[in-house]
């Protein structure tokens, strides 16, 4: 269930947007063109450091009918396991790095009537490549864009030039910040919102317009969880008949690839389902950092999204 | 070929408030009356929709329930309007959801052959099924689509019907497409001519 | 490979579709064991054994012309066999990326691409068809993108869109379906489209199909085999024509079986579509008259066990239930108890 079919690109430019977020362009390195892909597509890039692989998903922002090269923007985290730093600090024009085909799981509804993007930081970029697709259509849209202030609004000048009045963008610097309120509280039938960025934004966006009575099919959000750090803990994987100990700066999915056991993963930030493992033992409490179990599920203590989420426990048997 | 026990046959359930909608729009038609007026105490009830909310189309069944008219145009509903027929009904529909805001419900309670119609309408403006409720009552009678010639037969209780564009007779399935509003009639002595069922009453 | 094409032979009045030796040799026989019930029986669409169906992306085999032209019979008499909703255009053109890009790679004797920019060239030989057209603009086909590339592939093909956590059937050709109308089912739900199918439904087999499409990826395309019995070798066993084949089903006697009867196995692909984030789904229909079958004693055998056995709901299903014992009797003789070897190929 991994990705056999990963491809070899190399690095063919770094551009720093804002002071935190670095754009690159991903070029393949047997030349030629990258698949296509539609707009809130992501990829999952393979960093090979020193002592660990990283595997982290990013949304591709460049235009999805240009595939010389993919983009991606990655801002560096204050608090990260690597992948990020890793990216900042160690990759240059020229390094080889290895990518997944694209996965969207965030995708534009395609009956929609009227569509509503709100971005956070860099929350930005799947938005980049879908406003893409949105312009060759006929549907109505716009983007509300919030950053912190002016020097961090990444992508602005490009925003305007290709969409004019259909993009408002708010600085936090300047209180000036989206109405969300008064933005879904009177919008036509058929209009479908749009969220991604940091997660108190998404909880306003989405519980905004759960008041306002929109139904789920018209609320769309991404979110990617990193995979949180924690104490450290033991896993007993029941197939395969072997031990795992997962670091504190390791996810337990990473624990359990690095241990050479296949396990299914897609988007590797807890909302997919794809990587969802029984656990067949457990003796202390699952910590679940995903997007996609109920709460039911959770609860049961049967299930687990290893992409993301840890143990504190002596033991946990999974069905892997 | 399978007749009965289709997936694609709708299932519908007895109207209940969605008090996570901020407009509700109520239609309906013939018997349908009784359902929607409960509907309007329940949404009252909860306390959260306000007459203003609340607005209500329905069609008499000019057939039958005579005084349901009198009682649908007291409602307390901020808007009503009642038609004689189905065709003026679904007309002011569209021009209604043309104005409507997200954050609408729809709520549908009919015979079947009716709400179809009415959801057909609904999709053309991404009403998606998160959005709508539906609950049969009245006539059991079906909108049969031929897949031969693709007439539709109307009002069809009989396990087979004679086709109304291509004369066939018809045995009708339980396979159900929302985009047509009607159940599928295939040829029903396709294979031996002449060898066909009794008709029967069971669409009633 | 070279393929001998039989472009005259037919898939209606007379009926003169024939196997050659060559492809029965590699017909897919769907039955891996002597029992048969529905499962979740989907695996990766790699590239199979030289020469065998699944050696490529998209077979092109000896009746490629034959089923062209069939397809051609069909739509003019009834156009809706192809049809798209408005909102498929990008999955369109992402289906003629496929096609003309798989073709052009496995049969570049018989297929070329070439592309300058958006500018694209296709070439299909067999056919005599050479267009140049942008990638893009529809203006520039002659057809919609999916009508005028599935005149030229054989097999059926639904494209569906996802959204709302579910796949809609939203456009398609089908001028080859096993009593299913794609112009009563568009725009169905992933198991509104399959509610006809008995059994199915209460092995959770949809809800697990599903599920798993859902989260199909680019690249990664899966298959699986289905099939059913016709008598002769007809195509177009649409209900909108029923009227036309339904009586084929009670004509069977002891005497026309082993010519009349055919097994119908689809080879069904599923590809995730790049730009469109849509899932093409194809339903190749290949033919085989009881009398081929019987050509290759293991088959014979292991066939005659499935019909034997089958589910009666399966029996009534697939339409079986006027000849389906005529077909056993006639198979009876072949099949002498020995045990059948592992897997599906022929010994």
């Amino acid at each position: 269930m991994s990705h056999a079919n990963t491809i070899l690109v190399r690095v063919s430019a770094i551009e720093p947007l804002t002071p935190l977020i670095k754009r690159f362009a991903l070029s393949p390195a047997a030349g030629g063109f990258l698949p296509a892909f539609s707009g809130g597509s992501h990829i999952i890039v393979v960093m090979r450091g020193a002592t660990r692989v990283h595997r982290n998903p990013y949304s591709l922002l460049s235009p999805p009918n240009l595939l010389d090269s993919y983009q991606i923007g990655v801002r560096r985290m204050e608090v990260s396991r690597g992948g990020s730093m890793f990216m900042h600090d160690h990759v240059r024009i020229g390094s080889e790095l290895e990518i997944t085909h694209p996965v969207n799981l965030f995708n534009l509804d395609k009956l929609a009537r009227k569509h509503i993007l709100i971005a956070g930081g860099i929350g930005i970029t799947p938005f980049m490549a879908q406003m893409e697709d949105l312009r060759a259509g006929s549907v109505p849209y716009e983007l509300h864009y919030s950053v912190r202030g002016p020097e961090h609004s990444a992508f602005r000048d490009r925003l305007l030039e290709r969409h004019g009045a259909r993009i408002r963008i708010y600085h936090d610097s300047a209180n000036d910040f989206i109405d969300v309120e008064g933005l879904l509280g009177n919008q036509p039938l058929g209009t479908h919102v749009y969220v991604c960025g940091p997660a108190g934004m998404i909880e306003k966006v989405v519980g905004t317009a759960r008041i306002a009575g929109w139904s789920g099919s018209h609320i769309h959000w991404e979110q990617f969880s990193a995979p949180p750090v924690g104490d450290a803990f033991d896993v007993f994987l029941a197939k395969s008949g072997v031990s795992v100990r997962v670091p504190p700066d390791q996810s337990l999915l990473e624990a359990i690839e690095a241990a050479g056991v296949d396990a299914p993963y897609l988007c590797r930030g807890g909302v997919c389902g794809e990587c969802r493992t029984k656990v067949l033992e457990v003796d202390g409490v699952l910590v679940h950092n995903d997007h996609f179990l109920s709460s039911e599920e959770k609860e049961s203590g049967r299930a687990i999204m290893p992409c993301v989420s840890r143990a504190q426990c002596t033991k946990l048997v999974l069905d892997l | 070929m399978l007749i009965t026990g289709i997936k694609s046959k709708p299932v519908y359930a007895p109207l209940a408030a969605d008090v996570g909608g901020r407009y509700h729009v109520l239609v309906g038609h013939g018997v349908g009356a009784e359902q929607l007026l409960r509907l309007v105490d329940e949404l009252r009830a909860s306390g959260g929709s306000s007459r203003a909310s609340r607005r209500m189309l329905y069609a008499t069944d000019l057939s039958a329930a005579p005084n349901a008219m009198a009682t649908v145009r007291e409602a307390d509903v901020a808007h009503v309007r009642v038609f004689e027929n189905i065709p003026a009904l679904l007309e002011d529909f569209r021009t209604l959801l043309e104005t409507s805001r997200m954050g609408t419900r729809l709520y549908v309670a009919g015979p079947e052959a009716f709400m179809g119609l009415v959801m057909r309408i609904a999709n053309e403006f991404n009403l998606n099924r998160d959005e709508i409720r539906a609950e049969e009552c009245g006539s059991r009678a079906r909108r049969v689509h031929c897949i031969h010639c693709r007439a539709a037969t109307e009002s069809v209780t009989t396990n087979i019907v004679e086709c109304s564009g291509c004369r066939r007779w018809l045995v009708v399935r339980d396979h159900y497409s929302r985009r047509l509003a009607a159940y599928m009639g295939v040829m029903v002595d396709a294979e031996m001519p002449g060898e066909r069922p009794a008709v029967k009453d069971v669409f009633v | 490979m070279s393929v001998v094409f039989k472009a005259n032979e037919t898939f209606r009045d007379d009926f003169t579709f024939r196997n050659s030796p060559k492809a029965i040799r590699r017909f897919p026989l769907p039955f891996v064991d002597d029992e048969y019930m529905y499962s979740v029986n989907i695996e990766p669409h790699t590239p199979g054994p030289k020469g065998s169906v699944t050696e490529f992306a998209i077979d092109v085999d000896e009746h490629y012309i034959a089923e062209c032209k069939d397809r051609e019979i069909v739509l003019l008499e009834d156009p809706l066999r192809y049809q798209a909703l408005p909102h498929m255009m990008s999955a369109q053109w992402d289906v003629l990326e496929l096609i003309m890009e798989s073709m052009s790679r496995d049969y570049p004797e018989l297929f070329s691409l070439t592309k300058t920019g958006n500018r694209w060239a296709w070439t299909n030989r067999p056919l005599g068809i050479h267009t140049e057209f942008t990638f893009g603009d529809a203006a520039t086909l002659p057809r919609e993108p999916l009508d005028y590339i599935t005149r030229q592939v054989q097999g059926d093909w639904v494209v569906m869109d996802q959204r709302e956590g579910d796949l809609f059937a939203e456009a398609g050709m089908v001028t080859t379906p096993a009593d299913w109308s794609l112009d009563f089912d568009i725009g169905m739900t992933f198991k509104e489209w399959h509610g006809p199918v008995p059994l199915a439904h209460e092995l959770s087999v949809f809800t697990r199909a599903l599920k798993f499409l859902l989260n199909l990826r680019l690249n990664e395309p899966v298959r699986r085999l289905n099939w059913t019995m016709t008598i002769h070798p007809r195509l177009d066993t649409s209900p909108e024509f029923y009227y036309r084949w339904g009586k084929d089903r009670a004509s069977v006697t002891p005497e026309s079986v082993a010519d009349d009867a055919h097994l119908r196995v689809e080879l069904q692909g599923l590809w995730r579509l790049p730009r469109s984030n849509g899932i093409v789904f194809s339903i190749r229909c290949y033919l085989i008259s009881m009398r081929e079958l019987a050509s290759v004693p293991k088959w014979a055998r292991r066939v005659h066990r499935v019909l034997k056995n089958l589910d009666p709901a399966l029996v009534d299903y697939k339409g079986l239930t006027r000849y389906r014992d005529t077909v056993v009797d006639w198979l009876a003789p072949f099949d002498d108890g020995a045990p059948t070897s592992p897997g599906a190929g022929p010994d």
